[in-house]
């Protein structure tokens, strides 16, 4: 070959070789070196996180199936204004459909976000309504919105749930990571309208509702609970109140109601107002239980070995301790009377006696241990611990401190705490944990039952016993207007002075009841609280009677036979 | 040609290609196998496809399914709501009991 040729043919086999190897190392530049920068930038324009959609919250319900907080389906209208084909067509359509000027939706659709919502929630009907429509770039998103189908029933122990989706106060506050529902979310290729493209199978891991929660609330028990702290508020011109009742058996709470309240699926009409009514008394409230508190001091007397209902005393209308001259609320002097009298007659100077006997050690040892001076450890939110002061806080506990004491003032307890105590003596001296879960109901179905947690053995059985049959006097005696008639039932009254800076209020009381039957084996105990009743300070005119007429109900309802019916049953 | 392409092309000697047969039935066979393989690839992407938007749409329809079933067991919730129930009862003339007799069964009595 021609030495011209060769050289051209060389020079061009030489150009296309180094281009080869430019082409070669670039392609190993982006593919091998910089693989990691690449792929993943590939990766962020593809690969997009893809929520799958929210199932829904928890579902509370009463121990018989019955819904308290559910979910209801509402609509989220918004736009992906870059998909808008005709704003002004569909800001015609929207505006009037949403009640709001077609000129704003017309602004938002014009709006330089790629996403707006236009409005949310909207009603499902109307959700459905607007995507019929078929107006490009205007989508509907279904939402959950919690519901509560029995209105104000029962709002203390349920809570609420706001609009993100985050429990507050009782259940749904208590128990909120429970009822939550499980976000999911992976990574996945999307379309430009970031749609999930389906060229890949998405894993199978659909998320969760929330767990499911059965109460052991009884939807009847608390209505009629309700129904009658409504009346008694009103007939006694009471500012407000508590009745609990609970199953002194297994402490389970079957009502709780409180007045003041609210509707929890109404709890914003309530932003801007001074005294929210979303804390539930009867464990966010403390207050001085008054006379209740002696059924505790006889029980440490007797269960201590330091005397029996028949041990006497002589009762001079007063008594000293630690330098305070404590009297009988009546004033009088009774004379020679029997420890059993203390509770029937409800006498100050007696418990502070008894006290005196026990001495500081034992007394508060036994108030320890039902349950003063701690939180109950109920599954709702917000409980507070009460106040017990002991001698080892020598700085505000004072001598005079174990005389008052005795008689319920100068302490402070919750509702929840007072008939805890006294549901201890109707359940044998056994302390329970009160609890208003009574099943928690995974997504999968998996049922976990609440088993009851026992706080303490306050008393024996036998000193419980013994004290159940003076208690049972105390309303035979004592107070009448708590008897039911057909049925034994223990109990004492509370008239309680209610403390103030500097002193106690001379205006008002509270007016307490707890009660428990049938006797001897007791299946109820209920706690009847009146805050400042205006017909009658005493709690025997007042809460006694609130207490006798719902028991009266109760027994029915819940197919309680009369002493009678039962006896001749227990003999058969 | 173009004059660029004869000053390129003006050095090369034409040669004979000759293929045996039997290079040309691999070549084939290769060829084959590629196309297959290619076919199977792009069968299993269709599938894959067609299975995932199943399952979205199964998904969907789960989701849907769940918001009715939440929708309607609230709306019951509501209409045997206690109060609801109370309004009906009153309206029906019922009243609470009162001096309720518990009946006894005696045994061998019908």
């Amino acid at each position: 070959m021609a030495e011209g040729p060769r050289r051209r043919l060389r020079l061009v086999s030489t150009l296309l070789i180094g281009l080869v190897i430019v082409i070669v190392a670039q392609l190993a530049q982006v593919q091998l070196v910089d693989h990691s920068f690449y792929k993943a930038w590939a990766e962020e324009q593809r690969e997009r996180p893809i929520a799958i959609d929210k199932p829904p919250r928890g579902v509370i319900r009463d121990r018989n199936g019955y819904v308290l907080a559910g979910n209801a389906v509402m609509c989220s209208v918004e736009a992906d204004t870059a998909y808008v084909v005709d704003v002004e067509a569909a800001a015609a359509e929207l505006g009037p459909l949403l009640h709001i000027p077609a000129a704003h939706v017309k602004q938002l659709l014009r709006s330089e976000a790629p996403w707006v919502q236009i409005m949310s929630p909207v009603s499902k009907e109307l959700g459905d309504q607007i995507a019929a429509l078929g107006l490009g770039g205007i989508r509907v998103e279904p939402l959950w919105v919690r519901e509560y189908p029995e209105g104000v029933l029962a709002s203390h122990v349920i809570g609420f749930c706001n609009a993100e989706g985050v429990g507050f106060y009782g259940v749904e506050g208590f128990h909120d990571t429970l009822l939550r529902p499980q976000h999911v979310e992976w990574e996945g290729p999307v379309d430009l309208a970031s749609e999930q493209v389906p060229w890949r199978v998405a894993p199978v891991v659909l998320p969760q509702p929330g767990a499911g929660l059965v109460l052991t609330l009884d939807r009847t028990v608390q209505a009629l609970a309700e129904q009658e702290l409504a009346r008694s508020v009103q007939e006694y011109q009471a500012e407000g109140g508590t009745i609990i009742v609970m199953d002194p058996r297994t402490f389970e709470i079957l009502a709780l109601a409180s007045l003041p309240n609210y509707d929890p699926g109404r709890y914003t009409d309530f932003y801007g107002h001074d005294l929210l009514p979303f804390e539930d008394p009867a464990v966010s409230q403390q207050y001085e239980p008054g006379s209740v508190a002696k059924v505790l001091t006889v029980a440490a007397a007797l269960d201590a070995g330091l005397a029996t209902p028949e041990t006497t005393y002589h009762d001079q209308g007063w008594i000293e301790v630690g330098g305070l001259r404590i009297a009988n609320a009546s004033r009088q002097a009774y004379g020679d009377q029997t420890v059993a009298d203390i509770l029937i007659r409800s006498l100050n100077v007696g418990t502070a006696w008894l006290a005196t006997q026990m001495g500081p050690g034992v007394f508060y040892r036994y108030l320890q241990a039902f349950g003063f001076g701690r939180p109950a450890g109920v599954d709702l939110a917000g409980e507070v611990a009460g106040q017990l002061l002991l001698p080892e806080d020598y700085e505000r506990w004072h001598d005079s401190n174990l005389g008052t004491n005795s008689f319920g003032q100068g302490l402070a307890v919750t509702p929840l705490q007072m008939i805890s105590a006294v549901a201890t003596v109707a359940n044998d001296g056994t302390r329970l944990r009160p609890h208003v879960v009574g099943r928690r109901v995974a997504s999968d179905g998996t049922v976990s039952t609440y088993q009851p947690m026992v706080e303490s053995q306050a008393i024996s059985p036998q000193t419980a016993r013994t004290l159940i049959e003076v208690m049972v006097r105390v309303v035979e005696e004592g107070v009448p207007q708590a008897r039911v008639e057909g049925y034994r039932v223990a109990g004492k009254t509370g008239t309680a002075q209610i403390p103030i800076p500097g002193g106690y209020d001379k205006e008002g009381t509270i007016a307490s009841f707890v009660g428990f039957g049938p006797v001897p084996d007791p299946q109820l105990i209920i706690l009847v609280k009146l805050d400042r009743p205006k017909t009658s300070s005493w709690a025997s005119e007042t809460a006694a009677r609130s207490f006798r007429r719902l028991a009266a109900r109760l027994f029915v309802v819940l197919g309680i036979p009369p002493d009678g019916t039962r006896m001749a049953e227990a003999v058969r | 040609m173009s004059d660029f392409m004869q000053w390129v092309t003006h050095g090369i000697k034409r040669g004979r290609f000759e293929v045996s047969p039997r290079l040309a039935l691999r070549l084939f066979a290769l060829v084959v196998v590629l196309t297959v393989m290619a076919a199977l690839y792009l069968m299993l992407v269709s599938r894959t496809a067609a299975r995932g938007r199943h399952i979205q749409q199964l998904e969907a329809e789960l989701f849907r399914l769940r918001r009715e079933n939440e929708q309607l067991e609230v709306e019951i919730a509501s209409e045997g709501s206690i109060s609801h129930i109370w309004e009906r009862a009153i309206e029906l003339g019922f009243a609470p009991a009162e001096d309720v007799e518990f009946l006894r069964p005696v045994a061998g009595e019908p």
